[in-house]
């Protein structure tokens, strides 16, 4: 059987449901010697801005249970080297790349968006609204949704590619958060970006993360994530989504799927196995063939609930 | 090129209960690996721990025969200590080589060099002393540790740069002088000796103090440095220190071997 691993998220069409998370996954070309970059569904860069970000001071990481910590500060070459000397190798080499974006300010975030503009070598933008590692800016268009609305119906006009909007998981209700993105304009929603934790060193009572708090990311998000990603779903039935945290492998990648996403990014497992985003478009072609699945698309928001119970008392 | 291959351990030898080699299949690691590169190790499941680990490629050998590499090791958590409990024969994940290694290619006799290290900070200098002896290159080296069965590799340095040029300092003193291994390096320098370039791997306070001591002398660096790391080949932005030009250093790319004087030691 040859099976469809092709996706469409809206007007984005991906060969398949297989992408890379930005910030994990470099600008796609230093992992050109382990994965086909042509290969991945798509390729989201490290969040980009109007000027080079030089970052937070360390220690920028640390090590948690079945996860990690990390404030860099969204350390990034900023836009132009960007669109001069990055996109033009990922563009040879095949990629379709998600331009993933963020500003501390609404005006910043549209200038960036305005410099991509239609180009035609990126397949869409991402806005990253959720950034918890930042003094300014990010979270907090993440945490109010007015103010997303607002970033979201600001940047939308400054170009005609999809609009993906990554959401902040640090909302007590996300489906909030979601209708705010996609009433200002979002095509696509990706979720989750990291939640915000903190991680102590006990013999000198320091944090371990220069930064104090950090995002958290690893397979100890995952039933987070896929959570909102389902709760998503269910409110917004016609939203393409895309699913985040702590994919490792094709059950995963499976899980999200059936939980209501159409594609799925690969975050942190990157950083432990550089191969490991082409082996799963691999594996997932495998399971689906193994499991009479023509069309993986078809695998999208097909959890079967039972009905909850109602309580009972004695 | 940059290699990610599951090799299996030949061989595993204990020093005393924090410190131990692992010996590891050549792959295609080994011929490719310099002095100063270093491996990206996974020591477990994947969940505990779930970053893999950095480790300097102490050497390359064989093992009754078999070409490998060598990691020193000092178990300080628990990555460290799951290397160490893994049967022979385990296959393990290892990416690499990686980074900048120690600049070498242009020295030439008669110049003279300097190793420095610091406790676990041994481990490159070993696969460096090797290189250097094959080259001719005299070196001498400074090698303080907290007491005698902590300074590990012994023989190596003795055999690879000869047992004269050998100087050991330690915290107890049941090895070469008491003291630090910047002291025993500042007294060779008083005494007139100079150095084409010093070469060193250690702890923080001991770069921080080489450093100066390098600066006043006016001697050219190569410190192997050390940072967390999650990825270590560029991509996660984790592993930076500051520079001293206001910008971070990404260590796993630009180094770990960078010259002294790249580093804002005030803010490290
Ligand atoms: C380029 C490079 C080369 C290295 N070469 C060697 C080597 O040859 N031999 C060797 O024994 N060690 C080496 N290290 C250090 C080694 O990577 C750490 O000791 C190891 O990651 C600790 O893991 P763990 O799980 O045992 O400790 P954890 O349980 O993660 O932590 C235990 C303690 O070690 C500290 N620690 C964690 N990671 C590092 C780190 N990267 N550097 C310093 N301290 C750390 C933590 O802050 C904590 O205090 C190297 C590090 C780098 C970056
Ligand atoms: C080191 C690091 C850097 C990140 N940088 C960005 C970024 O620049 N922009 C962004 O939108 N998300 C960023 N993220 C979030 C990831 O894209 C992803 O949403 C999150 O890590 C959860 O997925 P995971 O558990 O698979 O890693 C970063 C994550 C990590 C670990
Ligand atoms: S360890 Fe990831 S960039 Fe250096």
């Amino acid at each position: 059987m040859t099976v469809d691993l092709s996706v469409h998220l809206g007007r984005l069409q991906l060969k398949n449901p297989i992408a890379t998370a930005s910030g994990t996954f470099g600008y796609g070309l230093e992992f050109a010697g382990f994965v086909d970059l042509g290969s991945l569904g798509a390729i989201s860069v490290k969040g980009l801005s109007a000027r080079p970000c030089l970052g937070n001071p360390p220690p920028r990481i640390c090590e948690t249970d079945a996860g990690m910590l990390n404030a860099i500060g969204l350390q990034n070459v900023g836009i132009e080297e960007f669109l001069s000397e990055k996109l033009p190798k990922l563009h040879e080499k095949g990629a379709t790349v998600l331009a993933n974006v963020w500003g501390d300010t609404e005006a910043e975030y549209r200038a960036v968006v305005e410099r991509i503009g239609d180009d035609p070598r990126v397949a869409a933008v991402e806005l990253n609204v959720s950034c918890p590692n930042v003094v300014k800016g990010g979270m907090v268009f993440g945490n109010d949704p007015a103010a997303l609305h607002a970033l979201v119906a600001a940047v939308r006009p400054a170009t005609r590619l999809p609009l993906v909007v990554k959401l902040s998981p640090n909302v007590t209700d996300i489906v909030t958060a979601a209708k705010a993105a996609v009433d200002g304009g979002a095509d696509v929603l990706s979720l989750i970006n990291t939640l915000v934790g903190l991680s102590i060193d006990v013999e000198t009572r320091e944090p371990k993360i220069g930064f104090t708090t950090g995002g958290l990311s690893g397979p100890a998000i995952r039933p987070v994530a896929l959570r909102m990603v389902w709760e998503v779903r269910k409110a917004l039935p016609g939203v393409p989504i895309f699913g985040i945290g702590g994919i490792e492998t094709v059950e995963h990648v499976l899980e999200f799927l059936i939980a209501g996403a159409n594609a799925v990014q690969i975050g942190t497992a990157s950083f432990r196995d550089p191969g490991v985003s082409g082996r799963l478009v691999r594996e997932l072609a495998d399971w689906c063939d193994r499991h009479g699945v023509a069309r993986v698309a078809d695998l999208s928001g097909t959890l079967k609930t039972r009905p909850r119970p109602e309580k009972t008392y004695v | 090129m940059v290699v990610n291959e599951a090799l299996r351990i030949l061989r595993t030898v204990r020093y005393d209960a924090a410190h131990f080699s692992v010996f590891l299949q050549a792959g295609s690691i080994a011929a490719a690996a310099k002095p100063g590169q270093f491996v990206m190790v996974q020591a477990g499941d994947g969940l505990r721990p779930y970053l893999r680990r950095a480790f300097s490629v102490a050497d390359v050998t064989t093992v009754a025969g078999v070409p490998g590499f060598e990691l020193v090791v000092r178990a300080v958590g628990v990555g460290t200590e799951a290397l160490g409990r893994f049967a022979e024969g385990t296959p393990i994940p290892v990416l690499g080589p990686l980074g900048v290694p120690f600049p070498i290619d242009d020295l030439k006799q008669p110049d003279r060099v300097a190793l420095v290290a610091g406790g676990i900070g041994l481990a490159p200098l070993v696969l460096l002393s090797r290189r250097l002896a094959e080259r001719g290159i005299p070196a001498d080296l400074f090698y303080g540790g907290r007491n005698e069965s902590e300074v590990l590799k012994r023989p190596d340095f003795e055999r690879f740069l000869g047992a004269h040029r050998c100087r050991y300092a330690t915290d107890d003193g049941s090895l070469g002088k008491k003291g630090r291994v910047t002291d025993i390096l500042g007294s060779a320098l008083e005494a007139g000796t100079s150095y084409r370039r010093v070469y060193a791997c250690g702890p923080t306070p001991m770069f921080r103090t080489l450093a100066g001591i390098l600066d006043k002398a006016g001697i050219e660096g190569s410190f192997a440095l050390e940072s967390e790391m999650a990825c270590g080949f560029g991509v996660c932005l984790g592993c930076v220190l500051p520079g001293r030009d206001g910008r971070f250093h990404t260590i796993c790319t630009e180094g770990p071997c960078l010259p002294p004087t790249a580093i804002d030691w005030s803010r490290v």
